[in-house]
């Protein structure tokens, strides 16, 4: 498919948009705003709503006046998660099936595996916008660069994105070498430059302020996506919020661990008895750490959480530009991060190697590692494993992985589609693929048979209207199910049960099964105890794989962890405990000084 | 991690004692000198001043308009740093030694008279009033940044150095002096290693004793107000340079009831500053007074170079180890 043929078929969207928006205008228009409000990388648990102690007072918020969702479910990286986000159709028909970064062998040129958002789907903002809204996306895309893949050809009608998966947030800087400048688009024109004073997470704020600005005379509802680059790393953050939480994690992530759990606990987020899922085996138990350690590791979450305040603070911006303009109340909310927290050491991962053209490069425009200059332009950081699983509290893993911690995040929905009491939990099975048949629904626009005369595949979510209104306590019985796949590993939950494969040594390279209503730190697994359940599991999961596609990679990202992480073993707390004994001091009235002896 | 924990901040933080030439006021205090650095820290400074002017450098105040002094002088020391009253504070003691001669052939009579041997003994406490926190632990070293530092400053000279009631120049003094000062840094940019850029000045009051045995009479010296500036920046991560002032006023001396005058004078130069290794940092710099035209003004021009080895057991036994990194 080249690339005019496709912008043509697109302008007829359009066209055909344009003629539906005129039967929607009529409807002028009870029908609210939509603002989506994403985080990349944001951790479960980052949220004050959601246990954090990191203030995030603006996001809370909409937390207080909507509902909190405490499972819903996204995928395990980022451009799979959007995927789903803006077509409502599994990754392994979308385009997403495996993330273009890590495309395999063995998945080039299938069709579902192209690492960009394929045009055998509809978007969201296509059909939304075709329905009379107007559509405005800011911030990250990572779903295609070509002239047919941006945001303007997928139905936004004014956009300012960042079409890759990260990078610096004050200039064009990647951090990979063969392609060393960041692609950005404004309106449909790839940019030269970048506008004065660019910050990302501020000009992100900026540009979805202006883009509603400009149109709010005509009344027509809009559909706002903001797909905060923050908190990704690096932690690129303006140097008055980076002194906020000084000294704060030098306790280190066990306690914070901790107390975030408590938190949940005594807010209804977990309930009572939920059980800490286990320190990663290579984590180091911080009470064995010097205090230099603890202070350095604690400044990189304390930069972290700085950047989720920083970020809660122009989404505080943007909520407050439209109470001005008093649209506030039309407007739907939809707070949540695309993936689990980040606990993989990205730059290590790209620069890492002496001698490589990613290390030169890293040289000259990353090499800023004074901890006084992180946040900087040329400083790389990001937290770390043990703080990723902090962010996740109480789950297991982080980001990458179909471990709890890789695929669960906090959700808040607030706005006037909302029945629900104002600060409710709701813990039912949610899912990101979701919110396109729930958006749609809200629209009142109906999701097409086909589009340009090509089948579109289904929606793969459920809408979450009734549940919002309050007519039932989730959009999914116990025998719905999900499933993922990503880099080889696998999911599937159905009801409170959560089936996983993974590779070694973050799974044990076989299936596991998890009761997740008594374990969500998925600790104990349960394939040997429930064979029947395993079964019944991993025959859902061969139809899922055979009905989406699924291809499982000949290579992945994680394919040398086996060889490159410690042997896993099980943690045990006190072991070994040579290095834990304290001093053993005798009873005093037994401590005497040494004797003289006689000389010979 | 490696600039964080590196020795080489500590040697860094040595350069402080490069400064602890209050003997030497005209020789003004180096820049730098006013970082903090870790409790427990130890340095041995080594500084090399070559002087010449119009004044005995060991007594700016005591201008003599007819005489050429010249001073090559060696000051050895060492200097700890330690936590007082939960502030930051460094105590020092500093020894010179060399030769000053004294060339009074202006007009084609006189004689050139020279002395060496050992001066006075300064001893320095200097205690953190306002800015950060003291640097109590190697997390406390990771976060510093000096912001916007106010110390005081007390020094004493001790009158225990070699000197001679006849003859017409000392290295030591015969008297008690000293001063009490306010060093204040600035920091102007980013707290980095080749970004650091700041303003740094010591405004300080010297207080002289009487010398009652200068060559037979009673020497005299009003106190002496100096105001010292430094606009300091990194080019580098382990270079950096400065451009210095110092302008002293007052300090006029008496003589057996012969008054002379009062000082006014400004002085102009720079200085480099090096790290040579993890725990040895050299500067180099000069500086020469510029309104010196009159007969009774301070003249006189400097050269210093210093080398500072500093060390703390921490960071030694870290770098043993390998894990200094």
């Amino acid at each position: 498919m080249n690339s005019e043929s496709s912008i043509h078929r697109h302008t007829i969207v359009v066209l055909i948009a344009i003629a539906l928006a005129t039967t929607a205008m009529a409807q002028e228009d009870a029908r609210p705003n939509i603002v989506i409000l994403l985080a990349d990388d944001m951790g479960f648990a980052d949220l004050g709503s959601f246990g954090g102690e990191i203030a995030t007072p603006n996001i809370d918020a909409l937390a207080t006046a909507g509902v909190r969702f405490t499972n819903f479910y996204t995928h395990a990286s980022c451009s799979p998660t959007r995927s789903l986000l803006l077509s409502g159709v599994d990754t392994h028909l979308n385009g997403l099936g495996n993330m273009s970064e890590w495309t395999a062998p063995n998945q080039r040129g299938v069709p579902g595996y192209e690492g960009y958002l394929n045009d055998r789907v509809a978007t969201l903002p296509q059909l939304l916008r075709g329905a009379g809204y107007h559509t405005y996306m800011t911030g990250k895309w990572h779903m295609g660069k070509a002239p047919d893949k941006i945001p303007a050809a997928r139905g936004f009608e004014r956009d300012f994105s960042l079409l890759d998966g990260g990078g610096n947030y004050w200039d064009m800087t990647n951090v990979v070498a063969a392609s060393p400048r960041l692609v950005f688009t404004e309106d449909g024109s790839y940019l030269k430059s970048l506008p004065p004073d660019y910050y990302a997470t501020r000009t992100y704020t900026d540009k979805m302020i202006e883009y509603i600005e400009s149109n709010r005379e005509d009344g027509k509802p809009f559909f706002a996506y903001v797909a905060h680059q923050a908190p990704h790393d690096p932690y690129h953050l303006p140097r008055e919020w980076r002194k906020r939480h000084v000294g704060e994690y030098d306790k280190a992530w066990d306690a914070v661990r901790q107390e975030r759990l408590a938190r949940q606990i005594e807010l209804g987020i977990v309930p009572e008895g939920t059980e800490l899922s286990e320190r990663m085996w290579f984590v180091p138990d911080p009470t064995v750490l010097a205090p230099a350690s603890r202070a350095t590791l604690g400044m990189k979450m304390e930069l972290y959480a700085g950047m989720v305040e920083n970020m809660d603070f122009h989404i505080g911006r943007l909520i407050e530009y439209l109470k001005q303009i008093n649209e506030y109340d039309n407007t739907i909310f939809i707070v949540f991060g695309d993936n689990g927290a980040e606990g993989t050491d990205l730059f290590a991962m790209i620069a890492g190697s002496p001698g490589t053209l990613n290390y030169l490069w890293a040289a000259v425009n990353w090499s800023q590692t004074h901890p006084n200059s992180w946040g900087d332009p040329g400083s790389f950081v990001g937290y770390g494993p043990m703080w990723a699983q902090v962010s996740m509290t109480p789950f297991s893993q982080y980001k990458g992985w179909l471990a709890e911690g890789g695929i669960r995040n906090a959700l808040i929905v607030s706005g006037p589609v909302s029945r629900r009491s104002a600060g409710s939990i709701n813990h039912s099975f949610l899912h990101v693929a979701d919110i396109m048949p729930t958006l749609l629904e809200v629209a009142a626009v109906d999701y097409p048979e086909a589009l340009n005369g090509q089948a579109l595949p289904p929606l793969i979510g459920k809408s979450w209207v009734p549940l919002l209104s309050g007519e039932t306590e989730s959009p999914r019985t116990d025998e719905d199910w999900m499933a993922w796949e990503l880099f080889g590993n696998r999911a599937l939950r159905q009801g409170s049960w959560k089936l996983r494969w993974q590779s070694r040594p973050f799974g044990k390279g076989d299936w596991e099964l998890f009761d997740l209503a008594k374990d969500v730190a998925e600790r104990h697994d349960l394939a040997r105890e429930r064979p029947e359940k395993l079964a019944e599991m991993t025959g859902l999961w061969e139809e899922y794989a055979a009905t989406n596609n699924v291809i499982l990679p000949s290579r992945s990202v994680y394919e040398d962890l086996q060889n490159t992480l410690p042997t896993r073993f099980p943690q045990v707390p006190g072991y070994p405990p040579l290095i834990y004994k304290g001093q053993f001091v005798p009873p005093p009235e037994m401590m005497a000084e040494p004797k003289e002896g006689s000389h010979p | 991690m490696k600039h964080a924990l590196s020795p080489s901040r500590l040697a860094s933080g040595f350069a402080f004692v490069l400064c602890l030439v209050p003997m030497l006021a005209s020789a003004q205090v180096p820049p730098r000198f006013y970082w903090k650095t870790l409790s427990g820290a130890n340095a041995f400074p080594l500084i090399y001043l070559s002087v010449s002017g119009n004044s005995n450098p060991f007594d700016p105040a005591h201008v003599v308009s007819d005489i050429e002094f010249e001073a090559e002088v060696f000051m050895v020391g060492y200097a700890k740093v330690f936590t007082l009253f939960d502030r930051s504070a460094t105590v020092a003691v500093l020894e010179t030694m060399g030769r000053v001669t004294a060339d009074t052939r202006l007009g084609g009579l006189g004689a050139i008279e020279q002395t060496t041997g050992f001066g006075d003994p300064l001893v320095e406490l200097a205690i953190g009033l306002l800015g950060p926190p003291p640097i109590k632990n190697m997390p406390d070293l990771l976060r510093y940044e000096p912001g916007f530092s106010l110390d005081l400053l007390v020094d004493l000279v001790l009158p225990i150095g070699e000197y001679d009631r006849e003859a017409a120049v000392n290295l030591g003094q015969n008297r008690w002096y000293g001063r009490v000062g306010f060093p204040i840094v600035w920091q102007l940019s980013r707290w980095v290693p080749g970004k650091r850029t700041t303003l740094e000045l010591l405004p300080s009051l010297w207080l002289y004793g009487d010398n009652d045995d200068f060559q037979g009479a009673t020497l005299e010296t009003d106190p002496m107000f100096q105001v010292e500036g430094h606009l300091t920046r990194d080019f580098g991560e382990s270079f950096w340079a400065s451009l210095d002032s110092t302008l002293m006023t007052g300090g006029k001396s008496t003589i057996q009831g012969h008054v002379g005058e009062s000082l006014s004078n400004l002085g102009v130069g720079f200085t480099m500053g090096y790290q040579l290794s993890e725990n040895l940092q050299m500067t180099a710099g000069y500086m020469a007074s510029i309104d010196d035209s009159a007969p009774t003004d301070l003249r006189m021009d400097v050269f210093k170079v210093s080398l500072v080895y500093g060390w703390h057991k921490i960071i030694e036994g870290m770098g043993r180890l390998g894990s200094a990194e």
